[in-house]
This record gives structure tokens, sequence and C-alpha cells, in this order.
């Protein structure tokens, strides 16, 4: 094996003719080239690198001509296209990066040349087997970036020489402009369906509540994937908002945070508290042996006590902007991020969230800029976050974002942003549902929070609170079997009497009684009226309270 | 769970619902294995239970009877849901404490005089 001209080669005897074939075949190849661009247009990637190679073999008057594209996450090179060994696409050959005439090129990112192919060192079994004699071989690389390998090879004894190289490298360097950009597509597409399916299709609407969420993708095209937010109400009733960030780009970033989250919300609707839910998730990306790590916030809300408690595994820490427009970082006990050890130490911390106060969670993207500190990052987001607090005309998110882009500039990376406003709740509220069993913790949470805020006693506020989740209970078991399906519930405070009614459109069978037997019990025994009123489209549950404002 | 004296005491962290009952019923009976006599459900950390955990609850108090066990509950005296067993009849079908000493000796003076 020798660097390009390294050594005399025999067959000069030949070169003017050669030289005079070459030449022609340069120019066609050439030519050739500088249509490829426009060829991309109708071109799928395994056309243009097949209509590639073909002119390549023909140009260098070679007998195979090949590419194999670097899979950098496992570190092998993997046939993409070949003439005359097409054999080496259809069994799927691997070339590890540094070993094998192909490896060594792709790590040495020079060409390399073997004149004698039986005393070379090849992983390739296929090589040998197509009796190849002499081979030359290119990196493709991008922007430095060695991508792949392209080789022609002959099975008679050649010395490919430095012209030969030239052409090929010529070669080689087209294509990686059109493998680049094909690839950046075909990523962007499959990462842009991923995130889309991995982002919550819509965000809670509650009572007392307001949400709002940003995803923008990063600048150019396979740097997006591996943020993602996620909100869910938590066995509890308290809502669990979460933020991540996997390091890397593209699918398999994309890949791994769709199994981080899918694991988060089964461990937290399992009931874990937050802590645990961190080091579960730790240990699950440690043994998943991918080297992948991820940033993660969650924060578990409880909008009735007024607290937010806050775990973190490395991610920048959450916004709270107080009603008077005071901006703060929340600093969690900081863990290390998922995925690097074993064993990791995560610690939560407790806040109070006052009424009309904002929490944001947000991904560095939002904050970081290349050659700037990132404590000037995060001095820009608070700064940006207290103007957003005194403008209305948008979601927080939005604002936020407007905010610093208009300081900032263009994005470099993913961002993602995820806001809860904390809303005051007046003495009527209204909210629709979903019809099962998990909304009924979060149902009371919120009733009492209206029922204490409207200043009832705490024996009125049970009673009213559990009456209603009877009503709603029995609201969902109606809406058995039957998909997507909702209810609502709406309460009024009336000087002194308090009415919440639970209406759903299940379908019912007139033989059948109304509720469990100790469900109306219960209901009637804590409020001083319970009307059900059955209809054809459904039933509604009125319940009345009486207040008395005079101690009893 | 923990279990103190032999016997297992649980404190449910949430409500007892119809989203919980049939888990922590399957849960809970699952730590009445042979040899144990006796069940604490500590209920002082829990604010509300629905008629699907009521349910469960006499049902399970049941199911231990039918394995020598009992159940005992310890639900903060005077409180809301001390008053919502009594709307249903909870200490009627179930021993009732104050605290989980209180079961916990009650159980070491019935066996003292058996």
């Amino acid at each position: 094996m020798n660097e390009p001209g390294g050594e005399a080669g025999d067959g000069r005897i030949e070169a003017g003719a050669r030289t005079q074939e070459r030449r022609d075949a340069g120019r066609q190849l050439e030519q050739m080239l500088s249509i490829t661009d426009a060829a991309l247009g109708y071109l799928s990637l395994e056309e243009m690198l097949a209509e590639l190679l073909e002119r390549i073999r023909d140009g260098l008057q070679a007998d195979t001509a090949a590419i194999l594209l670097l899979d950098e996450d496992r570190g092998v090179l993997v046939a993409r296209a070949a003439r005359g060994l097409e054999e080496e696409v259809r069994q799927g050959v691997q070339v590890p990066l540094a070993r094998g005439f192909a490896g060594r090129v792709a790590a040495g990112r020079r060409p390399i040349v073997i004149e004698d192919l039986s005393r070379a060192d090849v992983v390739n079994p296929i090589l040998r087997q197509r009796g190849i004699r002499s081979m030359l071989g290119v990196p493709v690389h991008v922007e430095g970036r060695v991508i792949g390998v392209m080789h022609v090879g002959t099975l008679e004894r050649r010395l490919f020489d430095e012209e030969d190289t030239a052409l090929l490298q010529l070669a080689a360097d087209r294509a990686a402009i059109a493998i680049d950009r094909a690839r950046a597509t075909e990523q962007r597409s499959v990462t842009e369906i991923m995130q889309r399916a991995l982002l919550p299709d819509e965000l809670p609407a509650l009572p007392g509540a307001h949400f709002s969420a940003k995803y923008l993708p990063g600048g150019s095209g396979v740097k997006m994937g591996g943020d993602w937010y996620d909100v869910f109400q938590l066995p509890s009733g308290r809502l669990g908002l979460v933020i991540g960030d996997v390091v890397g780009r593209g699918v398999l970033a994309a890949s791994v945070m769709a199994e981080i989250r899918a694991s988060l919300r089964a461990y937290l609707m399992e009931g874990h508290p937050l802590p645990a839910v961190m080091q579960l998730l730790n240990e699950l990306l440690v043994s998943m042996g991918r080297h992948r790590s991820a940033t993660v916030a969650m924060l578990e809300i409880d909008f009735e006590s007024g607290t937010v408690e806050g775990v973190s595994a490395g991610h920048l820490p959450p916004l709270i902007v107080s009603p008077d427009g005071e901006a703060t970082f929340l600093e969690p006990a900081q863990g290390l991020p998922l995925g690097i050890r074993r064993g990791g130490d995560y610690r939560t911390r407790r806040y109070r969230i006052e009424v009309g106060s904002t929490v944001l969670l947000y991904t560095d993207g939002l904050v970081e800029r290349r050659g700037e500190p990132i404590d000037e990052g995060l001095d820009r987001l608070r700064a940006a976050a207290r103007r957003a607090a005194r403008n209305e005309d948008a979601t927080f998110a939005d604002r936020v974002y407007r905010e610093l882009v208009e300081d900032g500039g263009a994005l470099e990376d993913d961002v993602a942003l995820l806001a809860v406003e904390s809303l005051p709740l007046g003495p009527e509220i209204e909210m629709t549902l979903n019809a099962e069993p998990g909304v009924l913790a979060g149902l009371r949470r919120i009733l009492g929070r209206w029922l204490i805020g409207e200043g009832l006693a705490e024996e009125q506020v049970f009673s009213i609170t559990l009456a209603a989740s009877e009503a709603a209970a029995n609201a969902i078991e109606h809406a058995y079997g039957a998909q997507e399906s909702s209810f609502r519930v709406s309460g009024v405070h009336d000087g002194d009497e308090v009415r919440v009614t639970i209406s759903d459109e299940g379908h019912w069978r007139a033989t059948r009684p109304y509720g469990r037997g100790r469900g109306l019990a219960i209901m009637r025994a804590l409020v001083d009226d319970a009307q059900i009123e059955r209809r054809n489209d459904g039933t509604s549950v009125t319940l009345v309270k009486r207040i008395c404002s005079e101690p009893a | 769970m923990e279990r103190r004296e032999g016997v297992p005491v649980v404190r449910p962290r949430e409500d007892i619902d119809a989203a919980n009952a049939t888990s922590l019923r399957e849960q809970l009976s699952g730590y009445v294995d042979v040899g144990v006599d006796q069940l604490v459900l500590d209920l002082t950390g829990t604010r509300y239970i629905d008629s699907a955990g009521l349910d469960m609850l006499f049902r399970l108090a049941e199911l231990l009877r039918q394995r020598r066990a009992a159940l005992a509950l310890v639900i903060t005296p005077d409180s809301n849901l001390a008053r919502l067993g009594e709307i249903v009849g909870l200490p009627n079908a179930m021993a009732v404490y104050a605290s989980v000493e209180d079961a916990l000796s009650t159980r070491v003076q019935r066996s003292l005089d058996g």
C-alpha cells in the first residue's frame, strides 16, 4: 500500500495513449459532475450515486466502483452504492473505522492506493472473492468531516497515480455535496415527523392555569431533534411539567428522546416521586449503553397549595416571573445529566408560586449564543421574561421568544419553551375533562383551590369536592367504552350557596340505577341537594351546598 | 410499605378513588401472606376517599377476614375522613384507630388475651 505516486509504477510505455484517454474520460466526468446539481432535483440519492459510480468506473477504466458511508454512531462504514461490486451493497458490508482498506482511508482522511490486494489488510472478503487486484480509495468529506469513502478497483494489477486520485477525489467531492443535502432532507423530514409526534398535541385547558409552549427546529438541516416538553396530570392530581434536551441531533437524538419521554411518563404515572423518577431514567439511559446523555428538568406544580417542587438533571434552571414582573431562576439541586454514570444523586427543592406568577421551562437553544458565556444568555432571558410579563398580546411562550429573538438574532439550535401561568379563580369556574378516572384527583384539587379561595370552611370544601368527585366518577362510568368522550363541570358561588353541575353525554340505560348505591348516598349526605336530571343525550347532576356565613 | 412488629403498615401517598382503588387493593392484599394477622392502613395522610375507594376497603376487610387477618384503619379523629367513615359505616366493618401505635398495641393486647 502506498500514497499515490509514492512508488514508481510500471506501465509507462502506454502512458501517452492512457493520458489522452484519461483526459477525455476526465472531461466527461467533469461534465457529468457539472450536471449533478441539476440532476439532484429529480434523481434520488441512490440513482445519483449509481450514475456517478458508473461514470467514474468508465472514466478511470476501472472494473469496480463503490461508495461507503460512515455511520457515526456505530463507527462503521456501510456500503451504500456500487458498480461491479453490487453484492457489497446487497450484503450490507460494514467496515470498522481505521480497519481494512476503506476504514483506513476514512480514519486517515486521505487517499490510499493498493497496488496488490493479495498482500494488503482488507476487511471486506468480497473484494478478494471478486478477484480485485489493485485499488484506489479517497475520503468523501463535507466541511472537513469525513462522511464516507469512495473507491475504485481493477482486476488487473495497476498502480493508480496522482491524476487518477485527483479525478476520483473530484467525483467524491461532488458526491459529498449531494449526499449531505439528501441526508439533511431525509433526516430533517424523519426528525420533523418524530418531533411533531412526540410533542403534546394540545396543552391542558384547566381553570386557574394557562399553558403555552413553543418548539422551533434548529437553524439548518440535521441540527434539529432531541428537545421536548411534556405536560400531564400526575396521579396526585398535581401537574407534571417536563422539559429535556438529548445531546446530539437528528433522528437518533429524537429516538432517544422518545424513549426517555415515554419512560418518564410511565414512572411518574406509577406514582414515583421526582428524585426516584430521575434515578430510574438515569439507570435506563446508562443501561441502554448508547452513550447518549440528556438534560431534564421536571416540576410538580400544586396550584392549590401554591407550591412547585423541582428536580434537575443538568438542565438550565426554570424561571419564575412574579406578578410584579420580577424574574428569578429556580435553582433546583443540580444533578448530573442523565446517562453519564450510574447512581446520580437527584434531590428536589420546593418553591412558592403565587397567583399571577408564571413558570418557564426552556432548552439551551433559547439562551446560548456562540462564543458567549451562558450567564449573559440567562441575563438576557430574565430581562426578556420581565418585558414579556408586562405584555399581553400573545401567549407567554411566544412573548418571551419574540423578545429574545428581537434581542439576540437567529437561533442555531433547537428551542423548546413551556410556560404555565397561575391565574386567579373567580366565583364561577368551568371545565371540560376527559372521561377517564385519572382526571378525578385533578378535579378535586381545582375545586379545592376554588372553594378555599372563595373563603369556605375546610369541612364545606371537603363535602362539595367529594360530592362533585362522585358525580364525576359516575359521568366517567357512563362514558365507558366511548372513545374520547368528555364531561363538563361548572361551579358557581353565589352568596350563600355553592352550586356545582356535572354533565355528561353518555348513553344511558334507563334500567340501570344512577351510580353505585354508596356513591349516591355519599353525595346526598354531603350536600344539601343533589338533583339528577336524565336526558336522552346524557345526565346532569346538580349539587347544592348552602353556606352559612355565621359560625354554626 | 413498612413492617412494624411484623405487621405491614401502609400509608398511601394519594387519595383513594376510582383511578387507583383496584391496584391499591391488589397491592394491599399481596402483603397479607401466611403469618400476617393484621394489615394497618394509615389514612392520616389521605384527603379523599371516594365510593370506589370505600367499596375497596369493605372488600379488602372481607378478604382479610377470610384469611384470618384484620384490616385496621388509622383515621384522624374528627377529621373529614372520620365523618365520611361514619356516613358509610366503616367502623362497623373494620377496626378504626386514632394512630398506628393504637392499632399495633391493640393487636399485642389481643394476642396476650389469646
